[in-house]
């Protein structure tokens, strides 16, 4: 009894604990590319929504400094912590998805066996190598 | 009674063959200027070494220390008796065989390379010799194989390669059995010195005793082709003859045997194995390697295999006089260093010749040899006499001394392993000198090809020397003198029979 | 000059915006760009040896950013393990220094500026991430370094290079956001984000959302730190990168990963239930990393693959060092952080070097490159015996410290591994020797090939005689991190 209450009176890490579950899963068992980075997504989403809860309070207010606002504050640290981790993760995204254009571009597919299985044929996508043998 | 001075000369010896390799490599294609910075750095060295011998003979120790490079593990040389002896073999070989080297391999490939590597081989050699602890003793030790790698690889053929891996596989793996035994001794004894007659003591327990034994005896064994380590000696001589000359008769086995000298003396120290019984066991694998060996050397049939086999029998002989434990069998061990490697390093030089002048490399094939090269025969002749335990060679000394030492340790089985050795050198060695003298020359075989005085003459040198090491055994300030002192020193008992 | 109060963020800003200025002043111009890049290292470098000096002299450094005090402000402070930022600096130095000559085949031209551009920010990244004092500015380093290694990686010109960045990403990606969300932990946990204040404040009696953020930041960094079995990620990255990357990524970036865990042990100091079950993990992980990656690189035919294995090995190495929890150990973990990078950078520019005149990568094809490029085979011969732990190279002193501390925990098996692992070093270091200089070329690009120029072998040749000087100044290194120990188990000798 008492450990299932515990468990739903933190429902709210619960659920970012499964999130971030659900999107590692997603990122690795995914075959196709854009999907893995939406995983990844989904990933990071789950952490700030776990950060942003663990300074919130019961019955809080708002961290903002205005008439008629009156405490207990939640606490403003953790926002200033997502917003930087939300930049953080928005340069990781647009990497990857320029990454995954240039995989596009010069390998044919952004799925990981098409990609494996064009590699294995010989004058396949990819460019024949001249430089010994770097594709080993 | 021993005093620790300051010098700079081990130091120097170990350096100028390190300056001589880098010269060689410099001159690159310019056979002149090769040999004259392999002559003049063999010959500076040489002179170093034999004037460090008055100090040593009055029982002064030259150091040269680094400091420490881990804690508790120093670098640095220390030159006591036993390691000036090793020295003086070797630098005295090493101008030896630089002479004969420098003929031999006349019209060979890839030279600046061939004698840049032998000079950094004899660099690592004289640094084991003056090594102070076990740590820098391993640095030269791995160096060692790593210069002497090259040497094997000379000819870059099939056979060659495969001599090398074979060589570096054994040395290599005793090379890691080493480090695990220094480990060990590190973390029993504090330190690595080899300066003190035993720095483990019974504390430390069976287990890790033996387990400390086994792991540096096998490491060091590989190298001092102790049965049944010695697999990478027979491969090796593929390579050119200086390379077996120095390396296979002077300078890597003696190094594995003088690692196996220092382990019993130094690291765990007479009293303490007399106590343990592991030398017992040991000196009994070296007596039955002794006998193998010598079987095998019968069967071989290619004149540098026999050699080889011959040397893994010598080499048990040094091992076996050093777990007697007593100061005889000291005595004999240190002795056999120099005797073993000037009698071998004869019969090694007389094999390139014979190859050199009549492009015979078996034994059958001596026929009439004695008649085309008379000179290099009788050296041959010498040698063999040496390890057959001739009287007036140096071989019978180490004999003698030998036997005395094992009746002193009560254990005259050996004695008989002596004799039955004798008797089966004389039966492998006899059979090629009366091929060479006393059988004709076939009537098809061609004149000798001229051999240059500078390979007769390093065997003449060499083949004297045997002679004289016998003969003159009791001079002062011949190494027998140094090899005393060593002996004394090793095991620090005063009684000597005289 | 060294009482100016700022020297220490400078140490990670200076490359940042040096870095960041790059593409802005110097696109198209690779030359200009190079000379740029390796003036900002080089100042980078000497204001870590400024910040060295301080810290011998007059012991720890502490700086808040921005004025802000600590709890709420962001604190830098530079301690023994924050030195690391010397040798690192150095190395980008060298490896920079390499690049002039080698990007200009490896790398298309309208890539270069941001190469040096990344190259650089990398180094601000790894430098603050040392330098930090602060749990979420140590998460935003490192996502600037990882970040910025996964571009590098992609700057190749060859297809799977992007493959290869990718792949890193996600495994990278997934281990810093497992960094973050143990972070947010600590702080659900302490309400501080100052490392100190946290390790201070954190209560270890109930296990468990303590354990949870341990897990998570171990984890994480373990993937960083390419410890086996999640190291995967590796191989294909340091081998697809330009050599000067791979250099960098082997010798650094996974080092930070080592770091990283060292941090966390300091944050988690004093909860020995806590920590000893995942120190023992670490050993064993440890001593199949060295062994697993040393047998994988004996059996690869690309030079690239098998020094990135190689250095999952060693990783295996260090890790079983900090495993170990003796201060022997430790110290030589420590210490092999700082010799392995500089032999892996030595090995992967002379690789480069290779590559950069013949444009083969294959260990069989690099038969006879001895005797046309004698001085870079010889720093990858010193480069090869030095990784093998051959004394009295740099790769020695690491093996050792290890060796000892395995026989005083009581774990002698394990220098039987590290003795093995040796060993499979020595069997494919041997073979690349053999085919450099016991073999006739193979390849006409072989035959033909010149000497790497001087930008390339100036590099070489100083990290080979940092190889040598490294095996025989242990004994300074060890006795300069020796007072970093305690402060990692709380007190466990």
């Amino acid at each position: 009894m008492n450990l299932a209450a515990e468990a739903f009176s933190h429902v709210d890490y619960l659920v970012t604990v499964a999130l971030f579950l659900i999107g590692a899963w997603i990122l690795l068992t995914s075959g196709n590319l854009v999907k893995k980075v939406i995983g990844l997504n989904i990933m990071e989403t789950s952490v700030f929504a776990f950060i942003v809860t663990t300074g919130m309070i019961d019955d809080g207010a708002p961290p903002l400094l205005a008439a008629g606002v009156e405490g207990p504050f939640a606490s403003p640290l953790p926002h200033a912590l997502v917003l930087t981790g939300i930049v953080v993760a928005v340069s990781v995204t647009s990497l990857a998805l320029v990454l995954i254009l240039r995989v596009k571009a010069e390998l044919g597919s952004v799925e990981l066996d098409e990609i494996a299985s064009a590699g294995e044929q010989p004058g396949a996508a990819a460019p024949p190598d001249s430089r010994g043998h770097a594709n080993d | 009674m021993t005093v620790e001075l300051f010098d700079l000369r081990p130091l120097l010896a170990v350096l100028i063959s390190l300056a001589c390799a880098g010269a060689v490599f410099a001159v690159r294609e310019n056979p002149r200027w090769r040999a004259i910075w392999s002559l003049s750095a063999a010959g500076v060295k040489f002179a170093l070494v034999w004037s460090m011998l008055p100090g040593a003979l009055d029982g002064k120790i030259h150091a040269f220390g680094f400091g420490e490079v881990l804690p508790g593990v120093a670098f640095g040389f220390r030159v006591d008796a036993l390691g000036l002896f090793f020295a003086l073999v070797s630098s005295t070989l090493w101008v030896i065989t630089t002479v004969y080297a420098l003929a031999y391999m006349r019209n060979s490939h890839s030279l600046s390379r061939f004698f840049g590597y032998f000079a950094l081989c004899i660099s690592t050699t004289v640094g084991i010799a003056f090594a102070e602890n076990l740590f820098t003793l391993f640095v030269f030790y791995e160096l060692l194989t790593v210069c002497t790698y090259p040497l094997i690889m000379h000819n870059e053929d099939m056979a060659a390669r495969r001599a090398g891996r074979k060589y570096l596989l054994y040395t290599l793996s005793g090379g890691a059995l080493i480090m695990a035994g220094m480990v060990m001794v590190y973390t029993e004894a504090g330190t690595l010195s080899l300066a003190e007659g035993g720095i483990l003591d019974a504390s430390a327990g069976h287990a890790s005793l033996l387990t400390i034994f086994v792991l540096l005896i096998a490491g060091f064994g590989v190298k001092a082709a102790l049965m049944p380590l010695h697999g990478w000696l027979p491969a090796a001589m593929v390579a050119p003859t200086p390379v077996s000359a120095l390396l296979h008769a002077v300078a890597v086995v003696k190094a594995g045997v003088f690692g196996i000298l220092r382990v019993i003396y130094e690291v765990f120290g007479a009293d303490l194995l007399r106590d343990l019984g592991y030398a017992d066991w040991l000196a009994m694998l070296a007596g039955t390697v002794i006998i193998i060996a010598s079987i095998n050397a019968l069967r071989q049939t290619h004149i540098k295999a026999r050699l080889a086999w011959s040397t893994i029998s010598q080499l048990s002989y040094i091992v076996l006089a050093a777990c007697l434990l007593v100061p005889l069998g000291a005595l004999a061990s240190i002795i056999h260093i120099a005797n073993q490697a000037f009698s071998k390093i004869t019969m090694f030089f007389v094999a390139g010749v014979i190859e050199r002048a009549t492009g015979k490399t078996r034994v059958d094939e001596l026929a009439g040899v004695g008649r085309q090269l008379p000179w290099t025969m009788t050296a041959f002749t010498v040698a063999s006499m040496s390890f057959i335990g001739v009287p007036l060679t140096a071989g019978f000394v180490t004999k003698w001394y030998l036997s005395l030492g094992a009746l002193q340790a009560g254990s005259e089985v050996f004695v008989g392993v002596m004799v039955i050795s004798g008797l089966l050198n004389a039966a492998y060695w006899l059979p090629m000198i009366y091929q060479a003298f006393f059988r004709p020359l076939p009537a098809n075989r061609p004149d000798a090809v001229s051999v240059s005085p500078m390979m007769v003459g390093p065997v003449l040198i060499c083949a004297a020397y045997v002679i004289l090491l016998g003969a003159g055994a009791s001079a002062p300030a011949m190494p027998f003198s140094v090899a005393e002192a060593a002996a004394r020193f090793a095991i620090q008992l005063g009684v000597w029979p005289q | 000059m060294t009482e100016w109060p700022h020297w220490l963020p400078i140490l990670a800003v200076l490359p940042l915006v040096g870095g960041a200025l790059t593409p802005l002043l110097f696109h198209r111009r690779p030359v200009a760009a190079w000379f740029w890049a390796v003036s900002v290292a080089a100042a980078t470098t000497l204001v870590a040896m400024t910040l060295l000096l301080k810290l011998i002299a007059s012991g720890g450094l502490s700086y808040a950013v921005g004025g802000w005090l600590p709890q709420y402000g962001i604190e830098l402070r530079f301690d023994e393990i924050g030195a690391f930022a010397l040798p690192a600096s150095l190395l980008v130095l060298l490896s920079l220094s390499f690049s002039r000559h080698y990007v200009a085949r490896a790398v298309d031209s309208g890539r270069i500026s941001f190469y040096y551009a990344l190259i650089l920010i990398n180094l601000g990244g790894l430098n603050g991430f040392l330098i930090t004092g602060d749990l979420f500015n140590l998460f935003v380093f490192m996502e600037i370094f990882s970040v910025s290694a996964y571009a590098l990686v992609a700057t190749a010109r060859e297809p799977v290079a992007a493959l290869a960045a990718l792949k890193y990403l996600f495994l990278g990606a997934l281990s810093s956001l497992l960094v973050l969300f143990s972070v947010g932990v600590v702080f659900a946990m302490t309400g501080t984000l100052n490392i100190e204040d946290a390790a201070a404040d954190l209560d270890l009696s109930t296990p468990m959302p303590a354990a949870l953020a341990l897990a998570g930041l171990a984890t994480g960094f373990a993937v960083k730190a390419a410890l086996f079995p999640v190291h995967f990620w590796l191989p294909d990255a340091h081998a697809a990168a330009p050599a000067p990357v791979s250099a960098i990524l082997s010798a650094l970036v996974v080092k930070a990963g080592v770091v990283g865990l060292l941090r966390t042990l300091e944050l988690f100091a004093g909860g020995e239930g806590l920590l000893q079950p995942m120190l023992n993990s670490i050993v064993w992980l440890g001593a199949l990393g060295a062994l697993g990656g040393a047998l994988m690189a004996l059996v690869q035919r690309d030079i690239k693959l098998m020094l990135a294995y190689s250095t999952v090995a060693n990783i295996g190495y260090i890790l079983i060092g900090l495993g170990l929890s003796t201060a022997s150990a430790t110290t030589g973990a420590m210490i092999h952080v700082v010799n392995h990078a500089v032999i892996k950078v030595l090995l992967f520019l002379a690789a480069g070097a290779f590559i950069h005149r013949t444009g083969l990568r294959c260990i069989d094809d690099l038969r006879g490159l001895a005797r046309r490029m004698p001085f870079t085979a010889f720093a990858m011969g010193v480069g090869l015996v030095s990784l093998s732990g051959v004394p009295p190279m740099a790769g020695f002193v690491g093996k050792w410290q290890i060796a000892v501390g395995a026989l005083q925990a009581g774990r002698p098996i394990l220098v039987a591994v590290l003795v093995i692992a040796g060993l499979l070093v020595l069997a494919f270091s041997v073979r690349v020797t053999n085919a450099m200089y016991f073999r006739p070329p193979s390849r006409i690009s072989a035959a033909a090939a010149t000497e790497a120029p001087v930008s390339m072998l100036f590099p070489l040749l100083v990290l080979t005689a940092g190889c040598f000087g490294l095996g025989m100044a242990g004994q300074v290194m060890l006795r300069f991190v020796a007072p970093a120990v305690p402060g990692l188990y709380g007190g466990i000798p």
